[in-house]
């Protein structure tokens, strides 16, 4: 269990990790670290680098043929362990408001999250080796066949909802910088 | 299937990009930038500013209050547009915003006064440590921490309206500070705090009363405040306290009053005892042996003020004159010595010419009389027998005081000289024919009666002594 669910585990204690921080903040502050402040922009800064890191480096890893850097696996762990944890940085960032296009942004990022969880429960459906690699022959041809298809539909859904994420956050930033950390 | 291109430039990501955009696009064309508002702006009203009431009514409007990064205009700016009044404090340091942007120039309206907190939130929120609170009158300086060693919080003074402010916050707190001194203080200078103290630590520990017109010195140094400072409620009430010594010490004083109301022109503050009293700077300086007087000799009974300072209200029984010589004894007599006399004839009505100079004084002052003796020449001299009473009582008319011997010019009956009015009749004197009074004559003692035209002739003659 633990073996097999390792970046789980290692995302729940960095989250556990961070949420002690965030009470040791609250309790010394005495108020809900703002969005706007050290601690509160922080965990948005690397909590978005984490989801840029979640989007791309697993992504990238897959597509590249020139560099195999790497066990498929081990990127597919980091990238659910930044996919949780980032995500859940970002969370803590909203100083739980959630107006306008910042709030729509912590939807969809939540979204996102979900549906990722739903993604590996289908993907993990297909056996793979180390390299991630699908094993033939360990599946029927039929229940392989429908897990593919129930990938491939996976991705149409989870892709378009992360673009649309990224766009909405990227805004958001923009929007941030232009009317609060540039702002004289 | 597989490609260098990332995982998200698939078809439907691009389509969800492209709607994306579009859609957060058209938000802002429709609504402008409202949808990254972090919350609502305030919906505080006092007054109309700017035309408007509230943020709250500008709150579609982003660029009423922002900038954009690359304007040379800051948010500040933005502000003062509105809250001119606040803006031309701003100028002043001795206003609190003025003070506060001086001392602190990083900072900016929106540092004290930040929004998008929602329509109830407070507009005013600080770090109090910040805030100059001696621009408003009353300094933290002596408030660094409370009774509890925490640091002061605004609320802890205010209770909820920092535009209020109540005297008890300074009794609960000073009271679990040091309960006796603070009772017994607002029983003696009331319970109006402010009307004295402006947190500078004025009259703490390090007040130095010697700063003052009234210094401190020896005992005053030890006195309690309300020894003197009665019924103070206000600075102006401390310094309008009067600084002569009877105004205090009205009550120590034993001397009834009998000594006037300047103390310290005898005592010091060292003490009542010992006392010096420079009699000197009185009316009556003590010249002479009045100096070795014991004080009861000239002040009987104890009374001081008002003794007579004329010489016979102590001396009348000394007179050994018998109150002849009147009652200024200063008129011949020194301080020094009864014996020093210098009486000066000469200053009195009938100065000693001639040959008054050398008489003794009892010649004149007979039976010891000194005062009320007629000047009139007749109160001594006697008109003599000689005169048979022809001249009258004014003996000055013929005689000076060098002698006897007479001036007269006068007219003489009988005889005649040479041009003349017969007194100096053959240069004789008046004796020469006048030989016992001047009321029979002889002329025989120069004229023969046989020979009238010879010497020795005799004749009426008029008296010419020259």
């Amino acid at each position: 269990m633990l073996r097999g669910n390792r970046e789980l585990w290692l995302a729940l204690l960095a989250m556990i990790l961070i949420t002690g921080l965030y009470g040791l903040v609250l309790f010394f502050t005495r108020e809900i670290p703002p969005a706007s402040e050290l601690f509160g922009h922080g965990i948005g800064i690397v909590g978005f680098i984490f989801m840029l890191m979640t989007e791309t480096l697993y992504s990238l890893r897959k597509r590249s043929r020139s560099v195999r850097w790497g066990r498929m696996s081990t990127w597919l762990q980091l990238h659910i362990f930044t996919g949780l944890v980032g995500p859940y940085m970002v969370l803590l960032h909203t100083s739980w408001k959630f107006n306008g296009l910042a709030g729509v942004t912590t939807l969809l990022t939540v979204i996102i999250v979900i549906s990722g969880f739903v993604g590996r429960y289908i993907f993990t459906r297909i056996p793979r080796s180390m390299d991630g690699m699908e094993i033939e022959g360990t599946l029927s041809q039929e229940a392989l066949k429908q897990a593919r298809r129930l990938m491939a539909l996976w991705h149409t859904i989870h892709i378009p909802i992360g673009v649309a994420l990224f766009i909405a956050a990227f805004v958001h930033i923009g929007a941030a910088l232009y009317y609060a950390t540039f702002l004289k | 299937m597989q490609s260098n291109r990332l995982g998200c430039l698939t078809g439907t990501g691009i389509i969800a990009a492209l709607i994306t955009t579009m859609v957060i696009a058209g938000y802002i064309f429709t609504s402008g930038s409202l949808m990254f508002s972090p919350g609502a702006l305030s919906t505080h009203s006092d007054e109309t500013l700017g035309g408007v009431t509230s943020h709250a009514e500008i709150g579609r409007d982003c660029k009423a209050c922002h900038t954009a990064p690359w304007e040379s205009a800051k948010m500040a700016d933005r502000c003062a547009v509105c809250h001119t009044e606040i803006a031309s404090d701003m100028q002043s340091v001795a206003s609190m915003h003025g003070k506060m942007s001086h001392d602190n120039p990083s900072l900016s309206c929106r540092h004290c006064h930040p929004e998008h907190r929602g329509a109830d939130a407070q507009l005013t929120t600080m770090d109090s440590a910040l805030f100059p609170h001696e621009a408003v009158g009353y300094s933290l300086n002596g408030h660094q921490l409370t009774a509890g060693n925490e640091p002061f919080v605004c609320d802890d003074c205010h209770h909820g309206d920092i535009s209020t402010f109540a005297s008890d916050s300074c009794q609960t707190c000073h009271s679990q500070i040091d309960l006796a001194f603070t009772q017994a203080h607002l029983l003696a200078f009331g319970t109006d705090c402010l009307a004295c103290h402006d947190g500078v630590d004025h009259y703490g520990d390090n007040f130095d009363h010697n700063k003052f017109t009234f210094q401190l010195t020896s005992k005053h140094a030890n006195v309690i405040c309300t020894q003197c400072h009665l019924d103070a409620r206000t600075i102006a009430d401390l310094q309008a306290l009067p600084q002569d010594c009877n105004s205090c010490h009205r009550g120590d004083e034993p001397h009834e009053g009998r000594f006037g109301s300047d103390c310290a022109a005898c005592h010091t503050t060292d003490g009542w005892t010992p006392a010096k009293f420079d009699h000197d700077l009185s009316a009556f300086k003590l010249a002479g042996e009045h100096a070795e007087a014991r004080c009861e000799q000239c002040h009987q009974n104890n009374i001081y003020k008002g003794t007579p300072t004329d010489c016979y209200s102590c001396h009348q029984g000394d007179d050994e004159h018998g109150g002849k010589f009147g009652t200024d004894c200063g008129a011949c007599h020194q301080p020094t010595n009864w014996d020093n006399v210098t009486f000066d004839h000469n200053k009195s009505n009938f100065p000693l010419t001639g040959r008054h100079t050398g008489l003794a004084c009892e010649q004149c002052h007979t039976n010891a009389q000194f005062t009320g003796l007629s000047n009139a020449c007749t109160s001594c001299h006697a008109d003599p027998v000689f005169h048979a009473g022809m001249f009258g009582l004014d003996c000055a008319q013929c005689h000076t005081t060098n002698d006897w011997l007479a001036r007269y010019n006068g007219s003489h009956p009988g005889i005649a000289d040479e041009g003349g009015s017969g007194v100096n009749h053959g240069g004789g004197t008046c004796r020469d024919c006048h030989t016992q009074t001047l009321s029979a004559a002889t002329c025989t003692k120069c004229h023969d009666s046989n020979n009238p035209e010879g010497e020795g002739g005799g004749g009426e003659g008029g008296g010419g002594d020259n």
